[in-house]
């Protein structure tokens, strides 16, 4: 296994931020495109690292779909951080690295053919709009697409006139709450767990994609099975500290799997077992 | 295996031609009686009977910092850096060995980590029979008394004046006949090196873990809820001492700085540990081991259980440097593994 020639595993290779958009307060889309002209190839819920050199590397999940012969892609960030604060501060036009995409992604082909269940709290519909927009992209291959998504005010919403573009779709139907209103909020208010009640599945043909903060996991996994999902229908994707990647560094180790290598995609049957998952 | 006999006048002349080409590093015992492994010099004093050197072998492979990247700030570019300088360790205890085996095999596996890749393949690594155990030791209980792979020679001392040398590969072979040929061993000098191996193994066995190390995995799946995570953090002051003495541990973090004239700078990695209050700690302050209990548990885990899954060794060599270097004395793994197998056999 010996490394063929000066190939480095840590060295990032060039790509330019060509759009920024700005989605809310604090987050804001970055679309940029690799220098070597060739697609990220990435599947959906796979992340990549990306350096601003000087500040640092950070993992995001890629926000888009995947598509041939497209050099560019997405992510969609929080200013929370010095890495993504200075992403924020970038001008268009500037060269970042990137390494990747790592991890495991949404099994688009298993979903074939079956209903989706999208649950999304906050940023988590950042990796899950990748696995949206790649089976709205194949729309034929795939069977009802309900999407339920929370967060925590109207003033954090994001992707919202994408999302009413959305809502205006036959296709497919979005399910959005607030935790807290203000008072030109005219939907549902309530932590996500209240939309379950409003939707109705087939559960045997349904996968779920979910993804969302720590804690929404141990409250939306329940309701998933009191609808009668199959536990192995249920996929989520669990974030943590990642420098290297590859499953060596240990920082984002979930009891004895790395969410880098392993995850950040799991069947939820594969993490029940695990103390330190959710 | 090939074997030569060794006399001891031949050494001092083979070190000053190997490190010629090599850097070489010996152990050797300090001022305050400490062992570790320096820089070999002509009137370098060898510490033949150490028990363990202080420090593990695996800053050579791993440096505790090491850059990844030159970057230019300006052009917004990097270079990957891979240093690798040719050197040999001459004087390694088998469990020592048994340690780089096992990174070997962890930064290996899935994409391998060439960083380390080249530092390992540009090391020739000397093993020797210890004369002496430490008292803190147990790595005869974890499989670690003896190892076939992952070195070049091993030496074992079987009189006052004369070494047993097996030759594991043809650059062994070639750095030890470096100086012209050497009779080969006979037939009872390689007896004697077996009774001294065995004889070193008596002496280990005196200290260990009270079951069949293989058992480890199944016995921590039993006890994640056990009481001793917490009596035994209590007294943890997460300082990680016990992490970067570990030949094994392996955690790093990657960081980065500018150059002062802002026009260039580089990207490292440090060690890291999994002891330490921030390891797991993430954007918006979650942190997924809030409590030493968490990361105390979190380390023997990997030790006992999750590197097995991995590898199917224990990540544990049980050279005792973490029982030595913990300052609150909770940081033996000999004592987890033994109180938790008790607990069992109490419960039955």
């Amino acid at each position: 296994m010996s490394p063929k020639n000066n190939f480095s595993t840590y060295a990032p290779r060039p790509a330019t931020l060509v759009k920024k958009e700005k989605l809310s307060d604090l987050v804001s889309l970055f679309e940029f495109e690799q220098d070597n002209g060739k697609a990220l190839a990435h599947k959906p819920g796979q992340f990549i690292m990306l350096s601003i050199y000087g500040i640092g590397e950070a993992p995001f999940s890629v926000s888009s779909a995947p598509e041939a012969g497209n050099a560019r892609f997405e992510l969609a960030v929080r200013k929370t951080g010095t890495v993504t604060n200075a992403l924020h501060d970038l001008k268009e036009g500037t060269k970042v690295g990137i390494r990747g995409p790592y991890g495991s992604y949404f099994p688009v082909q298993k979903f074939m053919g079956k209903d989706t269940l999208f649950v999304a709290g906050g940023l988590g519909y950042i990796p899950l709009r990748s696995l949206l927009r790649y089976q709205l992209k194949h729309r034929d291959e795939y069977g009802r697409i309900i999407v339920l998504l929370g967060t925590r005010n109207p003033k954090e919403r994001i992707f919202v006139d994408r999302l009413a573009q959305l809502k205006e779709r036959t296709d497919m139907e979005i399910h959005e709450t607030v935790d807290v209103p203000d008072k030109n909020w005219k939907g549902n208010v309530g932590v996500i767990t209240t939309l379950f009640p409003k939707v109705e599945i087939n559960p045997q043909n349904t996968f779920v994609a979910m993804v969302g903060p720590p804690i929404m996991y141990r409250f939306c996994i329940g309701p998933c099975m009191d609808k009668g999902i199959p536990s192995k229908h249920i996929y989520v994707s669990l974030e943590r500290r990642m420098k290297c990647g590859l499953g060596k560094c240990g920082h984002c180790q979930i009891n004895g799997l790395s969410a880098c290598v392993e995850g950040p995609v799991f069947k939820y049957d594969d993490i029940a077992p695990l103390s330190e998952a959710i | 295996m090939t074997a030569y006999t060794v006399s001891m006048e031949h050494i001092p002349p083979l070190l000053e031609l190997w490190a010629k080409e090599y850097d070489v590093h010996v152990p050797v015992r300090d001022v305050d009686g400490f062992v570790n492994f320096s820089p070999w010099r002509p009137s370098a004093e060898i510490a033949w009977d150490y028990d363990v050197a202080y420090n593990s072998l695996k800053r050579f492979f791993l440096p505790p910092r090491e850059d990844l990247l030159r970057f230019d700030l300006a052009a917004s570019t990097a270079e990957p850096v891979m240093e690798a300088p040719l050197q040999l360790l001459f004087g390694v205890h088998p469990y020592d060995v048994k340690a780089i085996n096992q990174l070997d095999q962890l930064m290996d596996q899935g994409t391998a980590d060439v960083n380390y890749r080249k530092r390992r393949e540009a090391t020739v690594l000397v093993a020797l029979t210890p004369e002496h155990v430490s008292d803190l030791a147990f790595w005869s209980s974890v499989g670690a008394d003896s190892v076939d792979i992952g070195f070049d020679m091993y030496f074992t001392r079987i009189s006052p004046s004369s070494f047993y040398v097996e030759v594991l590969s043809p650059k062994g072979e070639e750095l030890l006949l470096a100086r012209g040929e050497l009779p080969r061993s006979t037939l009872p000098e390689r007896e004697a090196a077996k009774r001294k191996k065995a004889a070193i193994r008596a002496k280990a066995d005196k200290n260990g873990i009270s079951f069949p190390w293989k058992q480890t995995p199944k016995l921590m799946s039993r006890h994640w809820d056990s009481p001793l995570w917490r009596n035994k953090a209590r007294h943890c002051l997460s300082c990680g001492s016990c992490v970067m003495v570990c030949p094994t541990c392996y955690c790093f973090d990657v960081r980065e700085e500018a150059d002062l004239d802002l026009k260039g700078g580089r990207r490292f990695r440090e060690w890291d540990g999994c002891m330490l209050p921030s390891f797991a700690l993430v954007a918006g302050d979650h942190n997924f081991r809030p409590e030493a209990r968490d990361r105390y548990r979190h380390r023997y885990f990997r030790k006992g259980k999750y590197i097995f899954d991995k590898i199917g060794e224990l990540g544990c060599v049980g050279c005792g440097r973490c029982v030595n270097a913990c300052t609150t004395g909770i940081a033996n793994p000999m004592a987890v593994f033994n109180d938790l197998w008790e607990a069992d056999n109490h419960e039955s």
